[in-house]
C-alpha cells in the first residue's frame, strides 16, 4: 500500500480535520483526501498517498468546484453540494459547504457511491 | 425515495399476502431503481390478481415507457383509461406519448382531460403550458386533426424528427431532461422546460458548459485521462454530463428524487442517441 502523506498541518498539532480525512483516505480506491479552499483553491489540510500534488489537485479541484457551483447558480438549479469527475484513470469528488471542499482523488475502480456517502457524512462531521 | 428497507417491507407484506395491492409501491420503487424486469413481474402478478385495476395497468406501462417500448406501453393506459375513464397517470402518460411523437394536438387533448382530473397537479399544468406553447410551431392543420402528420407535399421526404424531441423517449418519467449541446453550449438537440412552461434549454446550456472546459483543463494537469462523466448535485436536481463527438455534451438534469444510477443510464441512452444523430447529421449534410 502507498504510504501516506499528511500536510500542511504542522507536526505536533492535530488539524480539526484529520479525523475526516483520515476517514475518506481509508476508503477502497482512495489515493488522497484533502481540505481545500474554494476561494484561492489552497489545501487547508490533506491526507494523500506519495506522489500526489496535493497542491496542483487542490487548486484544479476547487476551481472545477466552483465553476460547477456558479453554472449550477447561473442556471437556476440551487446550491451545488457535491461534484464528481470521472475519467478514464481516476475520479475526483468533491462535496463544499461555505468556503470549505473537501476533496478526494481516487482511482476509477473506486466505488462512487460510497465516497460519495462517505464524502457528505465527512463534511457534516467538518468544523 | 423509498429505500431498500421499504422494498423488503412491501416484498414481505406480499409475500404475506399476495391479493394485497401493495405490488403498486413495490413495483414502482423497483422501476424507480432501474430493476425493470423485476418491476415487471411484480406488476404483472399483481394484475392477474386485479385485472381491473387501472394503476396496476398505469404501473406496467411506465415499465414499458423506461423501456422505450411505446406501443405497449400505450396499450397498458388506454387499458387503464378503460378501467377508469380519468386515470390521472394513464391520461398523462398518453399525452406525453403522444407529444414525443408529434402529436400536440393528441397530446393537448389527454393533458387537458389530466388536468381537469387533478386541477392540483404542477407538472400537468407545466406540461400542457409546454405543450400549448410548441403547438402554433407544430400545427400545418387547421381542422383540428393530428398535426404531426401534414399533407405528404408539405413535407419533404428527408426531412427529419424535429431535434427538440430527439431524447423525449428517453426520459420518458418526466422528472428527467436531456440536452445535447455543441463546444460552445448551443443547443443541438433536446429540451428543457421549466415549471412554468419555458424551453430554458439556451440558458442552462450556456450557463453549464463552461464545467465541461473546466474538467479538461483539470484532467489534462492530473493527467487522469480523458473525462467520461460529470455529475453535479444541488438543492433541486442532479446534473450529468458527458462527452459526446466534435467537442459536443449529452446532459441529463433530473429531479433529486430520482435513483443516481437512473441519471447515469439515461445519460448513456442520450449520449448513444446522441452519437446515431450525429453521424446521420454529417451523413445527410454531406
Amino acid at each position: 500500500m502507498t504510504p501516506s502523506v499528511s500536510g500542511p498541518a504542522p507536526s505536533g498539532a492535530l488539524s480539526p480535520f484529520a479525523a475526516a480525512l483520515d476517514a475518506l483516505a481509508r476508503q477502497r480506491g482512495v489515493v488522497g483526501a484533502l481540505v481545500v479552499s474554494e476561494h484561492d483553491g489552497i489545501v487547508v489540510d490533506a491526507n494523500v498517498h506519495t506522489g500526489v500534488r496535493a497542491p496542483t489537485v487542490a487548486a484544479l479541484a476547487a476551481s472545477l468546484y466552483r465553476k460547477a457551483r456558479l453554472s449550477a447558480d447561473a442556471a437556476g438549479l440551487g446550491h451545488a453540494s457535491y461534484v464528481e469527475l470521472v475519467a478514464s484513470h481516476g475520479r475526483l469528488c468533491m462535496a463544499g459547504r461555505d468556503d470549505t471542499v473537501l476533496v478526494l482523488i481516487a482511482e476509477p475502480h473506486a466505488a462512487s457511491g460510497l465516497l460519495r456517502v462517505a464524502m457528505l457524512q465527512a463534511l457534516q462531521a467538518v468544523p | 425515495m423509498p429505500l431498500s428497507s421499504d422494498i423488503r417491507r412491501w416484498s414481505d407484506a406480499l409475500a404475506a399476502d399476495p391479493s394485497s395491492r401493495v405490488f403498486l409501491p413495490l413495483g414502482e420503487a423497483l422501476r424507480r431503481g432501474g430493476q425493470l424486469d423485476l418491476a415487471l413481474k411484480v406488476a404483472t402478478r399483481g394484475l392477474q390478481r386485479h385485472p381491473y385495476d387501472a394503476d396496476a395497468h398505469d404501473l406496467i406501462a411506465r415499465v414499458w415507457s423506461d423501456r422505450g417500448d411505446v406501443e405497449r406501453a400505450r396499450d397498458e393506459w388506454e387499458a387503464a383509461l378503460r378501467c377508469s375513464t380519468d386515470h390521472v397517470g394513464a391520461l398523462k402518460g398518453i399525452g406525453f406519448l403522444c407529444f414525443v411523437q408529434g402529436r400536440v394536438a393528441e397530446a393537448e387533448q389527454f393533458l387537458e382531460r389530466a388536468a381537469r382530473a387533478d386541477a392540483s397537479d404542477e407538472a400537468i399544468g407545466a406540461a400542457l403550458a409546454r405543450v400549448k406553447q410548441l403547438r402554433p410551431m407544430a400545427s400545418a392543420d387547421v381542422d383540428g386533426s393530428d398535426v404531426s402528420h401534414p399533407m405528404p407535399s408539405a413535407r419533404p421526404a428527408t426531412a427529419r424528427p424535429d431535434p427538440r424531441h430527439l431524447f423525449a423517449d428517453l426520459v420518458s418519467s418526466g422528472d428527467q431532461v436531456a440536452l445535447m449541446l455543441d463546444a460552445d453550449g448551443l443547443v443541438l438537440a433536446g429540451a428543457y422546460f421549466s415549471a412554468d412552461g419555458r424551453d430554458v434549454a439556451a440558458e442552462v446550456g450556456a450557463a453549464l458548459t463552461g464545467v465541461s472546459d473546466e474538467a479538461r483543463r483539470a484532467m489534462r494537469h492530473l493527467q487522469l485521462g480523458e473525462w467520461t462523466t460529470i455529475t453535479v448535485e444541488t438543492d433541486a436536481a442532479v446534473v450529468a454530463l458527458a462527452p459526446a463527438e466534435d467537442d459536443a455534451v449529452t446532459l441529463v438534469a433530473a429531479a433529486r428524487t430520482v435513483p443516481h444510477g437512473l441519471v447515469r443510464r439515461t445519460l448513456t441512452r442520450v449520449g448513444e442517441r446522441a452519437s446515431k444523430w450525429l453521424a446521420e447529421s454529417d451523413r445527410v449534410g454531406s
